[in-house]
């Protein structure tokens, strides 16, 4: 069935609200997240009372403390702490010396980088975990406990004194291992100064002897002058790439390119279908061509379940034209593992969860233009036949979540531009657009001419014309005012700091955007978020680093802390497992948390089990599977989320780590840490040392 | 009722540890009362698995009692005020084998919240207290014999000058003048006032420095008193005399029967090895170099 009526105008029908109010109702409340938390608040509450008197003594406990600490720092340090910085610096100086050949500056660094805070933080979370977890059952084994237990010492300050004793260990090691760091990047960043600097005099030579023919590269000498190491301040945009940004229009069209890699993502954040007989989705894409062909224009669709890529249908799709305007329709070969049904029979609902469309197109000219539905333009796609009880007003089709997403070509992590087609020079290159908003409060500094500095990392993909270098057209302006604001043809410094001035009148945009497109045939350009920044002054290399080391020190603080608490009851075996399954869990997040979210893997849609339902062992193992998912959902609420603790995140990009970043880091660490310590001293606060 | 004048007073003090799977319970202590008067060396006595370490284990908190209570210095046992005027010196010298001596009191002088120059004095004044040799003081306790591992125990316990000391078993792993000295020391603790409970089977050490003791066997007290009220053969007589020819111990031996003494035993009384060792080895020891050179020796 497809619809199609005049009044194609429809608001968009289904907010989050919507879903709140009349599909999420239907679910169960979540149980065990209110159980979680009510534990952890009890847990608190019996710390406070329980902790009162000893809480109370620590006014004057420092010292026991730091006696406490001091002597688990020795312990730990006759354990061959020392051994650690040897062993990791032989590690990575084997691991630099034959991986890290023939890359370039910024890679170099950023692969050597890695390496260093890697190990470290591998080696240190290793050895300070097992330590946690050996050091308290390791004293009641060799019942050093009991002549300690018998000074005046509280159970508060003997776990206060071990965590704070490994946790001045991991400070030691991290410190012993981040002035290596620091010595060996800066001897690396000598040498790309250095080499930079060669180049820069080199080029130079070339262009005034008119061997060379394009003038030498800001960046190289950005780079001789400061190097690679330096934190970088910047602001940078939100990027979007689509086939284009037309800003003319209000609001602006954006286009999926025909022929290219680019993919558009749909969004519904669920599908209640009013029965499972074909319902289907139906798309409508105004149609720009760039040439007078008449050839049918093919999209490719892709339906999948997000909670369970395992579910998708793809298909290939002609869109009928009529006046410009290009239509089709899909019906999914099996809509139960989409649309979610509700048995008015039984009341249960089988949802499975929000499903995405991706859509590309294979025909060259054509370029389809993308609406979200907002601002009265229609949706370029609609779900149909749903159930008229669970749509708002009673429609049976749905539009998805608004601001479609269009995904250029990935490649390593980045996103390509196309470049003006040597084949088709009439078709208009891809466009990178960056937004950056309102700058007028973002203190940016200004040179002498009035100027303020954006820098581009940029790399370059030659499909063709590999002779020619890189160049771009940069066009900055005020979203408001598309038509003002300044163009400029930039020479890509590749795989290096491309930089260029920028007039201070653009800061007072109110919405400043700046795009971007190859000018060069055959030449596509590769970009991250952050490829396009106005920079701010950079702050040091060993700052950046030691904020980095410093959330190295936050994991493993939080880390020692499972650790001790576990080892206040088991003993050291039992204890170092408890403390690994928590960190594995914790790194398994994301995992963990769509499978406490989706209920299992899913294997099963919502329809077939239906149709097992009251099937003797599919009732068990659905009771089992229902408790263990329980049990699951409450763990996610109460365990830590190590993938949180990202040392590498800014600095292997030179980037300075934010200050909330690190605020956030303690925040977390100590959301974590203060229920851990309160269950260890509940644990061991009757417990008999002897 | 809490009385001022005993530092330790227990009611009905049991303990039993509890069995697990296939394991059972173990009766350690059943109903144990006593008193020990303040500034009184009490020995705490019995056989192997008599209970007395348990008691000691709830006496400082250690352990919990299943029945029963404890008052040590007037407070409830484990009160983390009252264990800064407790000394313990426990059964093995549970000590911390990375550390060196002057480390470990350190250690355990900052658990008593002393400052540097504090931590400093009382580190040397008790390590040449117990005579410790200097020349070891550095190395790591790992490598102590145990006789110096029990030293550097000793001095723990006293470092922060206590009024109760409780000693299990304070003369293990020492040689016999090293138990003289500890015995000695603990007669002169007992002079200067202060409380001492030591828990032994060495019945000597108990004769030899104790005011009260009580004897425990199989977790019950069976005897408590002043030992002088508890050893004191009331009926016997005693006699002791040097240059006693045969013919006037024969006379003394007529004169005893003629006046109805019966059980008549003379002989010629033998030191103990005890003192025979000690003074063979104090002899020697006045032609050596003394081994600490400032601070008392025991």
């Amino acid at each position: 069935m497809l619809i199609f009526s005049q009044t194609f105008a429809i608001t968009r029908m289904l907010s989050d609200e919507y879903f709140q109010t009349n599909i999420l109702k239907a679910q169960q409340t979540d149980y065990m997240a209110i159980a979680a938390y009510g534990l952890v608040a009890l847990l608190i509450l019996a710390f406070i009372l329980f902790a009162f008197r000893d809480l109370f003594s620590l006014r004057n406990g420092s010292t026991r403390i730091w006696g406490l600490a001091r002597n688990t720092f020795f312990e730990v340090w006759y354990a061959r702490l020392w051994a650690i910085p040897i062993i990791w610096f032989v590690v990575c100086f084997i691991l630099n010396v034959a991986i890290v050949r023939g890359y370039a500056p910024a890679d170099e660094v950023r692969i050597r980088l890695s390496i260093f805070l890697e190990a470290q933080e591998v080696l240190l979370l290793l050895y300070l975990g097992i330590m946690a977890c050996v050091t308290l059952p390791r004293e009641r084994e060799r019942k050093t406990i009991m002549t300690t237990g018998s000074k005046p010492i509280t159970r508060l300050e003997l776990l206060l004194g071990k965590i704070v004793g490994l946790s001045v260990a991991a400070f030691f090691l991290l410190l012993m291992m981040m002035i290596p760091t620091w010595l060996y990047m800066k001897v690396v960043d000598h040498g790309i100064k250095n080499d930079a600097a060669a180049l820069y005099a080199s080029e130079e030579q070339d262009y005034d002897k008119l061997i060379r023919h394009v003038p030498p590269g800001e960046g190289t000498l950005y780079v001789s002058q400061h190097g690679v190491l330096e934190a970088q301040n910047f602001v940078s945009g939100t990027m979007r790439i689509a086939g284009d940004v037309e800003y003319v229009t209000n609001p602006p069209l954006r286009f999926l390119k025909g022929g290219s890699a680019e993919t558009l993502y749909l969004d519904f954040p669920s599908l209640p279908a009013s029965s499972l007989y074909r319902p289907e989705f139906d798309f409508i894409f105004p149609i720009k061509r760039v040439s007078n062909a008449d050839e049918p224009v093919k999209i490719n669709v892709t339906l999948v379940a997000r909670l369970n890529p395992m579910h998708q249908e793809n298909a290939t799709l002609t869109l009928q034209e009529r006046n410009d305007v290009g239509v089709a329709a899909y019906v999914p070969k099996d809509p139960s593992e989409f649309f979610s049904y509700y048995d008015s029979q039984t009341g249960q609902l089988f949802d499975p969860g929000p499903v995405y469309l991706t859509v590309s197109c294979d025909t060259p000219d054509a370029y389809l233009v993308v609406s979200d539905g907002l601002n009265s333009q229609q949706p370029s796609c609609y779900a149909v036949n749903l159930d008229a009880d669970r749509t708002p007003d009673g429609k049976t089709l749905m539009a998805p979540a608004p601001s479609p997403e269009i995904h250029g070509f990935e490649a390593y992590g980045k996103q390509e531009i196309v470049g003006p087609d040597p084949n088709h020079p009439e078709l208009p290159p891809e466009v990178a657009s960056f937004a950056f908003g309102d700058l007028s409060k973002t203190p940016i500094p200004l040179d002498a001419d009035g100027n303020f500095t954006v820098h581009l990392l940029l790399d370059v993909d030659k499909q063709s014309n590999e002779d020619q270098p890189a160049r771009a057209l940069l066009r900055a302006y005020d979203a408001n005012n598309p038509n003002g604001g300044v163009e400029q043809y930039v020479l890509v410094d590749e795989k290096n700091i491309t930089t260029l001035k920028l007039p201070s009148t653009l800061l007072s945009a109110d919405n400043l955007v700046i795009d971007l497109r190859s000018v060069v045939p055959g030449h596509w350009l590769e970009m991250t978020q952050d490829s396009v920044r106005i920079m701010q002054p950079p702050s040091p290399f060993v700052l950046n680093l030691a904020k980095s080391e410093t959330v190295i020190f936050l994991e493993a603080v939080l880390l020692v802390t499972i650790g001790v608490t576990a080892g206040t009851i088991l003993s050291w075996p039992v204890a170092l497992l408890v403390t690994l399954v928590c960190y594995i869990l914790g790194n398994l997040f994301a995992f963990v948390t769509d499978m406490a979210s989706t209920g299992g893997l899913n294997i099963l849609t919502a329809y077939q089990q239906q149709q097992l339902n009251g099937v003797w062992y599919y009732e068990i193992g659905t009771f089992i599977s229902g408790v263990l998912v329980r049990m699951l959902n409450m763990l996610v609420h109460l365990m830590p989320d190590f993938t949180k603790f990202d040392c590498q995140q800014f600095i292997i990009y030179s980037r300075d780590m934010p200050w909330p970043v690190l605020a956030y880091n303690l925040g977390w660490t100590l959301a974590f840490m203060f229920p851990a310590l309160a269950l260890g001293y509940l644990l061991i606060r009757k417990q008999e040392l002897a | 009722m809490v009385d001022q004048g005993l530092a330790i007073q227990t009611r009905q003090l049991t303990k039993v540890y509890p069995g697990f799977f296939r394991s059972q319970h173990v009766q350690a202590l059943t109903q144990l009362s006593l008193n020990v008067q303040r500034g009184r060396i009490f020995g705490l006595l019995g056989p192997n698995g008599s209970g007395k370490t348990t008691t000691i284990k709830l006496l400082l908190g250690l352990i919990n009692p299943t029945a029963g209570d404890a008052l040590v210095m007037g407070q409830p046992a484990g009160d983390q005020e009252t264990r800064r005027r407790i000394g313990y010196l426990p059964e093995e010298s549970y000590l911390y084998r990375f550390l060196n001596a002057p480390q470990t009191l350190d250690f355990y002088a900052r658990l008593f919240n002393m400052n540097r120059p504090q931590r400093r004095r009382a580190v040397d004044y008790y390590l040449d207290f117990v005579g410790l040799d200097p020349a070891v003081r550095r190395r790591r306790i790992g490598t102590y014999s145990k006789g110096q591992a029990r030293r550097v125990a000793l001095a723990t316990a006293l470092l922060n000058n206590p009024d109760l000391i409780i000693m299990d078993e304070p003369t293990s792993g020492l040689d016999p003048v090293g138990m003289l000295e500890i015995k000695k020391m603990i007669s002169r603790l007992g002079e200067a006032g202060k409380t001492v409970l030591l828990s032994t089977h060495q019945l000597s050490d108990v004769e030899d420095v104790c005011d009260r003791v009580i004897i425990l066997y199989r977790g019950r007290a069976q005897v408590e008193g002043a030992l002088s009220d508890l050893l004191e053969q009331k009926d016997v007589f005693q006699f002791e005399a040097r240059s006693v020819t045969e013919k006037l111990q024969e006379q003394i031996v007529e004169l005893a029967k003629n006046n109805g003494a019966v059980d008549i035993h003379t002989g010629r009384p033998r030191v103990r090895l005890e003192d025979l060792f000690r003074q063979m080895i104090e002899s020697k020891r006045q032609n050596e170099e003394p081994l600490v050179s400032s601070g008392s020796r025991l």
